[in-house]
Parts: structure tokens; sequence; C-alpha cells
């Protein structure tokens, strides 16, 4: 038998590779086209007020298209679709008289030049009914005295009263937890508290609205799902799906900061519609951080276990931050839920959720939604119990983690499934070794200025929101493959690549199932008039949902390739005596018969025989659900240097480990760990976004002078950063593939926090974990 | 009446000429105005690195210098590294070590490693670091930008010597 070609397991270089290295690839912000216009957005500069009237006659003799609220269409929406309708909180209009936060859009312009609509923008005045003083915590958000950042918002198709701001609640029982406690030996309790970081993806977001011929309008924009884009201005503006054309630009990283349907479009939309010419527009960075940042989350969590370990019970209250405006935080409190649960065995759980608004920058998903934060606070108070219960905490975590054969459900209550591949032992046990685990040492013998320490985290993310079941959340994909009449293939798909490299992870699936070259196959642009639609690149599904998707269009090609070849090949009984693969010696695709080596066809003279005798194309079209979102596990040891006296903190050794199924493109894979550690470094010591409590403005002003992320210098060594992949193969999954991006950070940020524990031994329950916080807590320890 | 300064400069060897406003940005004058988009704007105010470009052999922040500094120089933008169809070893290295992601950020990372390996030819991991410390990247924690340019710089001096 001849050996099968293994594209899966071969190194190939990225297909956009070669024209990101020359500069050439063009993002949104590179897009023009002949005639357009620039617009501009008006933004607040109040953080809570309500607009009386407006004055745009100024723009209005300088030559500029001006929108203010009246404008537009005064429905709200919720710029991100992912929840079914009944389950979605409408309170975002595309331009609003009742700005909520300092930067909310209230008018826009758009001119010839961006000078002009520059001076058009800041020639619009405005008169104001009433300034409210900003609310800006939660906690007094939710108090009695403070006025209603919304008074209704709708819920699906109903309007509905909000009271004490709570945009939305998830509560959830399972069990006793309270006689779980009573029964407990040993019970903890501690709060927590994240910052508010924002996503500094390097593309501020921008868009291109060009008015078409045949009443259409076409949109190019920067975001991680063309279909919902397109399906929430239809929403909007009442223009058919048919008439609405998204097209996919390739994105500059993302994060989540695109999950949604970014609300420069609707303005854009809505510009382009009243000037009846191409608009562009694009923020500068400053308005790029006014537009989103993540939720910021509040955790109360108590656990409590028996002397042996096992774990009894856990109350879980999350009081989410969401801003001035929801962009899915219903759902969010489902997936921190189902982060939390599906971490370990808890055995009765209470969980009572309240996604609260405030006068801030509305929050978003920002990779991991929810997961890394929830993961930090349980793995710390994991490290906690071990510490108590005299256990070392890696065995505490092997005995209770969520595994093989149970129930999984990272993406909320709704969405259920069996796990059926699991790496944590073995990754927990190789990185325990390559560490060094056992001469950590224990913090209070540490002595001296600089001091180390080392930190277990482990985790997961889902691939994808599948399920058995159609619960709350939509989540399902397509794929176009298409053989050309030369052999090659076109495949298309309306899933967005946000870097990680999703799409080449596709090629090589196709490439697998057919036995052709990667760079045979190419990646033809998409739109949402040449896909099936696709509910967004988000919660790592781009390998596991999308992939198999892409499997399974090629095995459709396989076999009308089988066909064709049938009536080429005579005396081959049917297309299921057939064969294919890539013969590596002719450099070709070959269909044939094993066993007889003489009756063969060479993929190119099929293509271009089928299309000489008029058989007709062979294509597919493929949409596809999973039903199930199985969990990618991660794990990382990590060893870091606390500087005690200045409380800087240095990255000294990093261990992360992923079972990831089977590694499609190994390299990729790698790739994503590394960019997981150094986001986690960041909100784990750096990033936050504080507001002036007086005016609610962001103190930064959206300058990132004053929003570090990590750099060059905030890594370990590159030979000390290993890199571990569990030896696994997910049944449910394209050739055994699982999902990765967002599992590559959700525990770095508790394996952080653990490590400066051992080497310090105290514990920061508020992030970011800065200088002053660190020194202020040695110092308390320690005395002067 | 708008006043305008005429400049004469060259950009990746091409002779330009162009009327531009005393207060006119390299970084826009690149990019509207020659279309060479692969120049980044991130932050426009010195922060990110993404708009460096070579000046006479010098880098620049293309977003923090005004177009009139660069009359009578030469620029060389992300655009004219590669010769023809020809990558530089820079380039390669950062294909083959999968140091791309988005690639957002790649164009200041290749022009500042062309750079670096211009004046140091075997530059040490720390120094690396150094040089690259003004260039973000939110995608790749960094990794393997450090192990192109290293693999880059080995590349030139098996090359070289
Ligand atoms: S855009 Fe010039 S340094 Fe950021
Ligand atoms: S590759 Fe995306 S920012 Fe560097």
């Amino acid at each position: 038998m001849v050996d099968k070609v293994s594209f899966i397991n071969s190194k190939t270089l990225r297909k956009d590779a070669f024209v990101k290295v020359r500069g050439l690839l063009k993002f949104t912000n590179d897009l023009e086209v002949p005639g357009m216009l620039i617009g501009r957005i008006v933004r607040s500069p109040y953080a809570f007020a309500d607009i009386k009237s407006f004055d745009v006659s100024e723009a209005m003799r300088l030559g500029a298209v001006v929108i203010t609220p009246d404008d537009v269409p005064q429905k709200p929406f919720n710029p991100r679709l992912v929840s079914v309708n009944e389950v979605t909180f409408k309170d975002h209009y595309v331009l609003t008289r009742k700005p909520r936060y300092v930067g909310d859009p209230i008018a826009a312009v758009a001119a010839p030049t961006e000078e002009l609509a520059q001076k058009a923008a800041e020639s619009i005045k405005f008169e104001v009914e009433r300034v409210y003083e900003p609310v800006l915590d939660p906690f007094k958000a939710m108090s009695v005295e403070s006025p209603l950042i919304h008074e209704k918002i709708m819920k699906g198709d109903e309007w509905i009263e909000v009271k004490n701001n709570v945009a939305a609640t998830l509560n959830y029982v399972e069990g006793d937890v309270d006689k779980a406690f009573r029964e407990a030996d040993v019970v903890i309790e501690r709060f927590f508290k994240t910052g508010k970081r924002y996503h500094m993806q390097l593309e501020p977001k921008a868009v291109l609205c060009v008015p078409e011929a045949d009443d259409k309008i076409t949109i190019y924009t920067t975001t991680q799902t063309i279909h919902n884009t397109r399906i929430l201005i239809h929403q909007i503006f009442g223009i058919p799906l048919s008439k609405i054309n998204v097209v996919k630009v390739p994105i500059g990283g993302s994060f989540g900061s695109s999950i949604q349907t970014n609300v420069l479009v609707p303005i854009a939309v809505a510009l382009c519609l009243k000037a009846r010419k191409p608009v562009k527009l694009t923020y500068t960075r400053e308005e790029d951080m006014l537009d989103h940042s993540n939720f910021t989350f509040n955790f109360r969590i108590k656990i409590g276990a028996k002397k042996d370990g096992t774990l009894v019970g856990a109350e879980f209250e999350n009081i989410l931050d969401v801003g001035a405006h929801q962009i899915q935080p219903y759902p969010l409190l489902g997936t921190s839920l189902g982060w939390f649960v599906s971490l370990y065995k808890w055995r009765n759980i209470r969980y009572i959720g309240k996604a609260v608004y405030t006068n801030k920058v509305p929050g978003c998903a920002l990779r991991g939604y929810g997961a890394p934060e929830v993961t930090w606070a349980v793995e710390v108070i994991m490290d906690e119990l071990a510490e108590k219960l005299g256990i070392d905490p890696v065995d505490l975590r092997l005995k209770n983690y969520v595994g093989l054969g149970d129930v999984f459900w990272g993406q909320g209550p709704t969405v259920r499934s069996v796990i059926k591949s699991d790496g944590v032992p073995e990754l927990l046990t190789k990185g325990k070794e390559l560490i060094g685990w056992e001469s950590r040492g224990r913090p209070e013998d540490k002595k001296g200025r600089f001091r180390r320490g080392i930190g277990v985290g482990r985790g997961f993310h889902t691939s994808g929101a599948g399920g058995p079941i159609s619960g709350e959340v939509i989540d399902y994909s397509g794929a176009v493959l298409r053989l050309n009449e030369d052999g090659t293939l076109e495949y298309i798909t309306a899933l967005q690549d946000h870097g990680g490299g999703t799409l080449d992870a596709h090629v090589k699936i196709i490439a697998e199932e057919l036995g052709v070259p990667p760079e045979l196959i190419s990646l033809a642009t998409a739109t949402t008039e040449n896909t099936p639609y696709d509910v967004c690149t988000h919660a790592s599904r781009g390998t596991y949902v999308g992939g198999e998707a892409a499997r399974r269009a090629a095995q459709l090609v396989k076999q009308k390739i089988f066909e064709y070849a049938t009536r080429l090949l005579n005396r081959v009984v049917n297309p299921e005596a057939l064969k294919i693969r890539y013969d590596e010696e002719v450099k070709q695709t070959i269909i044939y018969v094993e066993g007889s080596p003489d009756i063969k066809i060479t993929l190119k003279d099929l293509a271009r025989t089928a299309w000489q005798r008029n058989w007709g194309t062979i294509a597919a079209i493929v949409s596809y659900r999973a039903t199930s979102a199985p969990p990618s596990f991660t794990v990382y040891y990590v060893e870091v240097e606390v500087d005690t006296w200045t409380g800087k903190v240095r990255p000294v050794r990093v261990v992360a480990g992923a079972d990831v199924g089977t590694p499609i493109n190994r390299d990729l894979v790698e790739g994503q760990l590394h960019g997981g550690f150094a986001m986690a470094w960041g909100m784990a010591f750096i990033e936050d976004t504080p507001y002036n409590p007086e005016t609610g403005e962001l103190l930064s002003r959206g300058l990132i002078t004053d929003y570090k992320i990590p750099t060059a210098q905030d890594i370990p060594r590159v030979e000390d950063f290993k890199v571990i992949l569990a030896n696994t193969y997910e049944p449910t999954g394209p050739f055994g593939a699982k999902g990765l991006g967002e599992a590559a950070m959700n525990p770095a940020v508790g394996a952080i926090a653990n490590a400066v524990y051992n080497a310090i031994g105290v514990r920061i329950y508020e992030l970011p974990m800065t200088p002053d916080k660190l020194l202020k807590a040695i110092k308390e320890k320690e005395g002067d | 009446m708008i006043w305008v300064v005429k400049i004469t400069f060259k950009v990746n060897g091409q002779p330009i000429t162009l009327d531009v406003k005393p207060n006119e940005l390299l970084i826009n004058v690149l990019r509207d105005k020659l279309k060479l988009t692969g120049t980044k704007y991130v932050c426009g105010i010195g922060e990110c690195g993404a708009c460096t470009v070579l000046l006479d052999g010098e880098p620049i922040l293309s977003c923090l210098t005004l177009a009139v500094d660069v009359n009578g120089k030469e620029v060389t933008t992300i655009e004219g590294i590669s010769k023809n169809d020809e990558l530089s070893e820079v380039q390669e290295a950062f294909m083959e070590e999968g140091a791309i992601q988005c690639g957002y950020c790649i164009p200041g990372f290749i022009i500042m490693s062309e750079y670096l390996l211009r004046i140091n030819q075997k530059p040490t991991e720390e120094e690396i670091k150094e040089y690259l410390k003004g260039n973000l990247c939110r995608c790749t924690g960094y990794v393997n930008i450090i192990r192109a340019v290293k693999r880059a710089s080995e590349s030139r001096t098996t090359k070289t010597g």
C-alpha cells in the first residue's frame, strides 16, 4: 500500500503571509473608491445627559452631509446577534438623544475631505436638557437613589422596564449548597474584581459603505461576522437582505472587539443613504477606545470541600459592569456560569448573575468571554483550598476537574454535551516535570529582594457553541467548495480569520480529505452573497465548526469526483471502488483503484475532461451545525520573579500545555499560546481603563500612552517558553481537531497569580496586580 | 488661500515631487497620496511603531514626522523592502517562523528588524528585544517574531560569512 501523504502533519506557510510581509494586504482602512466621502462622528462630551436640540447649520453651510437622531430609525437594537431574539436585550440607537457615556455617538457628518468633515463635526452645536452625575460603580448603580441609565429597553419584541439599572439577570441552582457548606470540612469565601481592559487590537475599526446602481449597498468593514452585519443593517433600516452585500475584509486582530456589528457601520450606512455616495468612516485610536472595552467582573466565590479534597459545593455571585449599553451581557451571565461549573465538579451550586448598567464605554466580549476572569478567580481559590487542605494543588485539580465522560456546558446551561477527549492529566503531569514543580519551595522560605515563584493554572475553552439541542445561542456555519476546470479548487467561507490561521487550517483539512496540496486550494473572496450563513468567528469555533463544514464540503466534492471517475475509468464497478491521494512522484492528485495501479486518472485530467464533455461543475455547498462544543483544555505553569522593592514582576519561564485534539497546524497552535500568554500578562499586571469619577471621562482620554500592553521585553527568553501538546483525538472534530484561540489564554492569569503568591506569599484579588498593590500587600505582610 | 510647499524626495527608489501642507504628516502622504498603505496607522502618537519607515536608512515614526522634513531625503517603506517579488531574509524568516498572525503590526516590525540587522549582524536576544520594544503586537506574543529576527540574522551571516 502506498503511504498517504499527510498535509495535516506537514509544515506549510500560511497563505496570506506573502502579502502580509510585503505590506500589500488591504485592511478596511486601506480601501477607497472614487467619489467617496469621509465620515466623522460627533460624540457626547457628557457621560449622562439628555439632549434637547441640535444646531447643524454651520456644518450644512460647509457642505457636509449631516445626520442627527432625527435622521435615523429610532428603534433599539443589540449590535451583537448571537442569542435568539427572545433573549436579546436592545438599548442601542444608531445615534442617540440620550447619551449614556462620554463618547456615545449623537450625530455624524460626511464630506469630501477628512479635514472638512472634521470641521463640520466640530461645528455642530447642541443644547442639553439635563446633565446627570455619572454612575460609574455597578453597586451604586443598583441602589434606589441612582437615576436610571435606561428606563425602557426591548427584550426581543417587547418593551420592558429597567429596574435598579439591572440590565439582565440569570440565576441557577443545583443541589443544596447550604447543606453542602454545613457538611464541608473547609469553606473559603473570596471577592474578586477585574480591570476594565481594552482590546487594543492593532487595527482601529473602519467601514466603507458603497451605494450600488441597483439600489443595493455594499459594505466593507472590520467584522468577525459578515452575515450578522448584514442582518443587523436589514433590521435597523428595513433594507431587504438581498439588497445588502457585506464583503469579508481581512481584520487586523479582534479578540472579540468586532464580535458585534460595530456601531460605526449603521452610522456609515445612514450617511451613505442620505448622501447617495460612498462613505468611509474610520476610527482614530482614541475613538476606538471609546467604542468598546471589556466588561468588568465582580465575583464573590465561596467553595467547600471535604478533608480528602472532594469538593462539595460552590456559590458564585457575578456582578457584571456592562457599561452604558448592552452588547450581549445576558449570554455572558450564562457563559460565566458555564466556565465555572465546567472547571470543577462542585456537586452543589448556587449562582446569582446580574448585569448592571454604568455610564462607561459599553463592554463587549474580549477573548474568552469571561473565561480568563472566571478561571483566574477559580484557580486562585483552588490554590488556597489546596494549601488549607495540605494537598498538592495539582492533585486537587486532578481529583475534581470536569473531564472525560462528564457532562460539559461551557457555553451556558442550554449548550450541553459529553466530553470525549481529555488531555488534562497528561498536560498537568508533563508540565509539572518541565517546570520543576517539586522544587518550587514555600513562600515563607523565600527571602531577599528578588523572589521567584511557580504557579499552576488550568482551564479550557469550548470549540464553538454548538450542541444537540437548539438552545438560546445561534451557532452554525457553512462552506462552499468548487473544483475548477484545471483541477485546482476554490474554497469560500464567511468565517473570519482573526489572524490565528483558522482558514489555513480549513485549507489543510480540505487538502487532507482530497489529497490536493494546500497551494492548489485558493481562499476566494467571501461575501454575504456567495456564502451560506455563518454566525461569527467566536467561541474558538473556527477550526472545529468551520473546519468540519469545510471537510464535509470536501467529502461531497470527493463523491462527485468518484462518480465522474467511474465514467472515465472503464472496468471500475462503482464510485465506492475508488480512492484519492496525492502522488509524490508525479506530483499530482490521482484517483485510483487499490491494488490495480494501472487503473487511475489524475484530478487535473478529470477536471478538464468533465468540462470538455459538458458534465457540469463539481461543487458543494454545506451548512453545518455541530452537535457538541468540546473543551480544548489548557494548562499553564509559570515561573515569575518579583522585585520586592519596586513591585515589578518578570516572567522567567512558561510551560504552556494545550489539548487541541489533532493540531492541524502545529506552529499556529504555538503562536496562539505565545499570544495568549502575553495578553494574560497584560491582564494580570497592567491593563485597566480607569475613569474620572466626576466627569465619567476615560482618564487616558483614549491615548495608549496610558494604556500599555505587553511589549517584546515583557516575555521570557524564547527558549524558556515551552509548549506541550496533548496526544488526544476528538472524535467529533475534523480529523480529530478542536479549537484553541481562547483556551490559549484562559488559565494563564490564574497561573501567574499563583506564581506571585508562591514567590512572596501574598494574594491580590483585584486585577491588575500593579506595583503599588503588590508593594502595599508586601508591606502589610512583612511590616516596614 | 491654502499654503502649500513643494517637496522632492525619493520613496523606495522612485523620485517624487509633491505639494504638501506645512502641517501634513508623512504617514498621510504615504498612505493617502502615494497609496503606500503598507505603512499602518495604529495610534498616531508615537506609541506603537506600526508606522515605522526608514528615512535615509534610519527608522522614524511616520505619524510624528512632517512631510516637509523628508524634502531631499530617501524614504523606504515596507513596499520597498522586497525587490520585485524577491523577499528579504527578514521577510522570509517572518514567514518561516510563523511570526505573522493578523499582520497589522508586521510592516513596522520588518522595517525595524531590517534596520537592526543592518547595524548589528548578530544581535543577542536582549538586543532584539531592546530594538523591538517600541513595536506593539497583540497577536503573536513576540516569541516567533524574536525567533524570526534570529533566523534572519543567521541566514545573513551564513550568506555573507
Ligand atoms: S501610528 Fe505611529 S507610532 Fe503608532
Ligand atoms: S500579528 Fe496581529 S498585531 Fe501583530
